[in-house]
């Protein structure tokens, strides 16, 4: 349960920042929820979260789209196939947004043990 | 250990951002940041429009506008723009071409300045230096001295200017267009200096080529006779664009002139390419008398590399006073080639000579000084700075003399020459071309378009015309300097200033007629005039084929149509096959053809001379003649020094003509060929060329097929280019060749009611690929079609379009 709140508010969060903010606002996303919100697989929680928001957001624009574009992109990488594109897409982010939940995560593990033991 | 695991991921994360942020050169190729480039919010995909676009439907406020302005999207996506003056009326022009154009806007004036090496590292470099070398930077500061000059012109590239800024200032980093994402860079700001630079690149385009040095070469090398053999300034051949035999009247300009020493040199320099010398431009006008609403027709198709993002905007002009509509160039104001409600004109390449070498004479290597008028001058040096992307900033020193730059030297495309040249060209003169067209876009009649032509200068033009009051005209327009014979052709002595271009031909002797007998005027790059004009022409070459087509079809026309002009444009008839095929194949020998000859040859006796996409002959004599041009001219280029080839029309002449000539004797055989040797070589090899594409392809060749034309990125990128199905090929009226064609159709029909008038261009109005508009029209350009231009009186819009409005911003 914890786990599932947490992939929704990475989610959510770095949906909201990235309207304003650079790419990598999405890190201060899943480092921030990483820590509030700490699950046990929190690394997890930040791939998958940002693997979807950004694999959703790559999918509606490319499916709504007049041309494809991500198509004559995926030649020029050389990948071939848009939906190779598409998996590097949503695995790029969800390597950074899991690495930051984790990190955020990890900040809060030494605190809270200085303060039990 | 948890503060350990804490600082490693921390690390990790931050690296990776790093990492993804940046742009990164992998196995020598330049990816962009991946992460910033993939980023579904902010990256590529955001240059995906979607299908129903109805972002132009909101407001916006821009700064600079005095009134507000109204712009209507056809379903073209072609703007009409509706303003209540001037100025509002070119910063709106500028601010929605920007807004579909922007890249191309700007990498184009960046190589025109030299600076695609900021961009793309130092893969650029050497056709950066050339830029700088030629002097366009220089050329592009005196265009902008004269457009400043000029109250109007300096009121159009300022409000355009302001327009185009006006929309960078609006991006947002996920807005840029989609090659700055690829690139990893982003737009500086505009400035009236690239609206000069985007002219001189035109100007490179068209009237940068030349052949002194070639033609030095040559006469040093074989004389005289040879020289006018191969390269005669005027060839044998059909009907100058403007025939007014015996009808000059006026007094030419004449100097004392004092016979020309030409520098007995052979010079060897890697000339940097002009454009293809086959690239050229149809345009022809009929009178109401030969058509069949007897109104005047006006066509015009201008024939140039054929690229994506599209080289013309389509836009129609509306203020108080102007009405226009036509093909504009993204980063100039006004329309280029169009129409207003009552003229329309077009233009086609005048191809004269524009272009001197001088050579110099320097007191010593330093090259600090060289002799002018009996005295050491001194030089101007000008170190060309270089910024390139991902190495050291490179700098090159180059030469300025009275004339202009000393383009190739020991540091750049020259070996061992006895002197070095310096390069008089006349697009470094300031100039005031865009008043033609300030003009021309409000022009009602004749005498204003004769008007707006005396302001311009370069490139020199063909410029057609027709009048909804009936008129027609041609008038060839631009500075030309007053030639003694030869003067031009060779390389001149630039010790002496009297050698330089003293006077140029008056406006008013410039060639032009009015309303022929004939009923039509038309162009089509070939020679300009008939023999008794008084002034002497050289050029780099001139046409031969198109223009004896299109008069021949309009001279046997009447009660002619918009769709006959439709069919004149898309005309695939192969003249020069039909003069020259015949006896290519009476040439041959036909008892000893291998089995595929035969076929061949059989293919070849049945063709029609017609080069549609899906003849099998056309693809035969082409191939035939690919291999039959290289062969004829073998030992020009096995020459240790710079020389060009004769034309095509000059090289099927000899062959008819001379077939013993030297020339045609293969260099490095032990035999002596003859100009049947040559062509039965030829034919082998095209044959081989075919059967190895078929092999290769698993398919019959057709001649589209074979052709295999393409319009092109500019980054050259193959995944952004597209390939075509299409028939045509140079020295045809559809000029459509590999990489070069019609770029712009258009056709006016002038009746009294207002201008109609159909377009079509292979490409869409968005620069952006990722857009429906980005090669919307390229099919209906490939099969002959056209779309009738939405030609609006007032801003009321109609149904099928979308309007946009742009207010002034409150203060």
């Amino acid at each position: 349960m914890k786990f599932l709140i947490q992939v929704i508010a990475i989610f959510l969060l770095s949906y909201i920042l990235e309207m304003f903010l650079p790419w990598y606002s999405l890190a201060l996303a899943a480092f921030a929820v990483g820590y509030l919100l700490k699950s046990r697989v929190n690394f997890l929680a930040g791939f998958i979260a940002i693997g979807a928001l950004w694999f959703f957001q790559a999918w509606m624009i490319d499916s709504r789209g007049a041309s494809d574009l991500a198509g004559k992109v995926a030649l020029i990488f050389p990948v071939k196939e848009k939906i190779w594109l598409m998996t590097i897409t949503t695995f790029l982010g969800a390597l950074v947004g899991g690495f930051a939940a984790l990190t955020g995560a990890l900040l809060r593990k030494p605190l809270k043990r200085r303060v039990y033991y | 250990m948890k503060v350990f695991k804490f600082l490693l991921s921390f690390l990790i994360t931050a690296a990776l951002i790093y990492l993804l942020d940046h742009s990164w050169i992998v196995k020598g190729n330049r990816l962009p940041p991946l992460g910033k480039f993939l980023d579904p919010f902010h990256g590529f995909w955001q240059n995906i429009e979607p299908k129903s676009d109805s972002s132009h439907t909101e407001p916006l406020n821009i700064p600079g506008l005095k009134e507000p302005v109204t712009i209507v999207f056809d379903s073209l996506m072609i703007p009409h723009i509706f303003a209540n003056n001037d100025e509002d009326l070119y910063l709106a022009q500028g601010y929605i071409t920007a807004r579909h154009r922007l890249w191309q806007m700007e990498i184009q004036t960046h190589a025109a300045a030299g600076r695609v090496s900021e961009i793309v590292g130092s893969i650029a470099l050497e056709s950066d230096r050339a830029s700088r070398r030629l002097g366009m930077v220089y050329g592009a500061e005196k265009a902008l001295t004269g457009m400043m000059k000029n109250p109007t012109t300096k009121m159009m590239v300022e409000k355009y200017t302001e327009g185009v800024n006006a929309y960078i200032n609006s991006l947002e980093d996920k807005d840029l267009p989609f090659e700055y994402k690829l690139l990893d860079y982003k737009p500086e700001p505009w400035t009236t200096f690239k609206c000069a630079l985007l002219l001189k690149n035109m100007a490179k385009t068209l009237c940068m080529g030349d052949k002194d040095m070639e033609m030095t070469n040559a006469l040093t090398l074989y004389g005289k006779d040879i020289v006018d053999l191969l390269y005669p300034d005027r060839e044998p051949v059909g009907d100058p664009i403007v025939d007014n035999t015996n009808g000059w009247k006026f007094k030419p300009i004449a100097f004392d002139t004092v016979p020309r020493a030409i520098p007995n040199e052979l010079i060897n320099v890697k000339k940097i390419p002009p454009s293809d010398p086959t690239t050229g431009s149809n345009n022809w006008a009929v009178s109401g008398s030969k058509t069949a609403t007897g109104a005047p027709i006006l066509c015009g198709d201008p024939h140039l590399n054929l690229s994506l993002p599209s080289l013309w905007y389509v836009v129609q002009l509306h203020a108080p006073g102007t009405n226009a509509m036509g093909a504009s160039l993204p980063g100039s104001p006004a329309i280029i080639i169009g129409f207003t409600d009552s003229v329309a004109w077009s233009v086609t390449n005048a191809q004269r000579d524009l272009v001197d070498w001088y050579a110099i004479e320097f007191e010593n290597s330093k090259r600090d000084k060289y002799m002018l008028d009996g005295k050491w001058t001194a030089t101007k040096k000008v170190v060309e700075q270089f910024n390139v992307r991902g190495a050291e900033i490179f700098y090159d020193t180059v030469v300025y003399t009275h004339w202009g730059p000393v383009t190739y030297d020991e540091t750049f495309q020259e070996k061992n020459n006895r002197k070095q040249h310096a390069f008089r060209w006349m697009a470094h003169d300031e100039s005031e071309e865009l008043m033609t067209f300030y003009k021309l876009n409000r022009a009602k009649n004749y005498k204003d378009y004769s008007e707006a032509l005396n302001h311009y200068s370069t490139p020199p033009q063909n410029f057609v015309f027709a009048a909804a009051s009936g008129d027609i005209a041609m008038r060839i327009q631009g500075k030309f300097p007053i030639r003694r014979l030869y003067e031009g052709k060779f390389v001149l002595d630039g010790s002496k200033t009297s050698n330089g271009w003293q006077a140029y031909i008056p406006n008013d002797q410039n060639v032009q007629y009015k309303n022929p007998a004939r009923g039509f005027v038309s162009s089509a790059n070939q020679y300009p005039v008939d023999a008794t004009y008084p002034y002497y022409v050289t050029g780099v070459s001139f046409e031969a084929y198109r223009n004896r087509r299109i008069n021949a079809v309009l001279t046997a026309s009447d009660s002619i149509t918009v769709n006959d002009m439709m069919k004149l444009q898309n005309d695939n008839f192969n003249l020069k096959a039909s003069e020259s095929l015949p006896v290519f194949l009476s040439l041959l020998d036909t008892t000893h053809l291998t089995p595929e000859e035969a076929e061949a040859y059989k293919i070849l006796k049945s063709w029609n001379y017609i080069n549609d996409k899906d003849s099998p002959g056309a693809a035969y004599y082409e191939a035939w003649w690919n291999n039959l041009m290289p062969l004829t001219w073998d030992e020009l280029e096995k020459n240790q020094v710079t020389l060009s080839r004769p034309t095509t029309y000059n090289t099927i002449r000899l062959i008819k003509e001379k077939p013993d000539l030297s020339f045609f004797d293969i260099a490095g055989t032990p035999e002596k060929e003859t100009a049947r040797d040559v062509i039965r070589k030829a034919f082998a090899l095209g044959v081989q060329d075919i059967r190895e594409w078929e092999t290769k392809e698993g398919k019959d060749a057709r001649w589209g097929a074979y052709k295999d034309s393409y319009i092109g990125h500019l980054l050259r990128l193959e995944p952004l280019s597209v390939h075509v199905l299409a028939g045509g090929n140079r020295d045809i009226v559809n000029a459509h060749s590999k990489t070069h064609g019609p770029s712009w159709r258009m056709i006016v029909s002038l009746e009294k009611s207002g201008a109609k008038a159909w377009g079509v261009y292979p490409g869409g109005q968005s620069g952006n690929p990722g857009s429906a508009h980005y090669v919307d029209m390229l099919d209906s350009w490939v099969a002959g079609k056209y779309y009738p231009m939405l030609f609006m009186h007032k801003s009321d819009a109609p149904p099928t379009t979308t309007s946009l409005q742009l207010n002034p911003e409150s203060k």
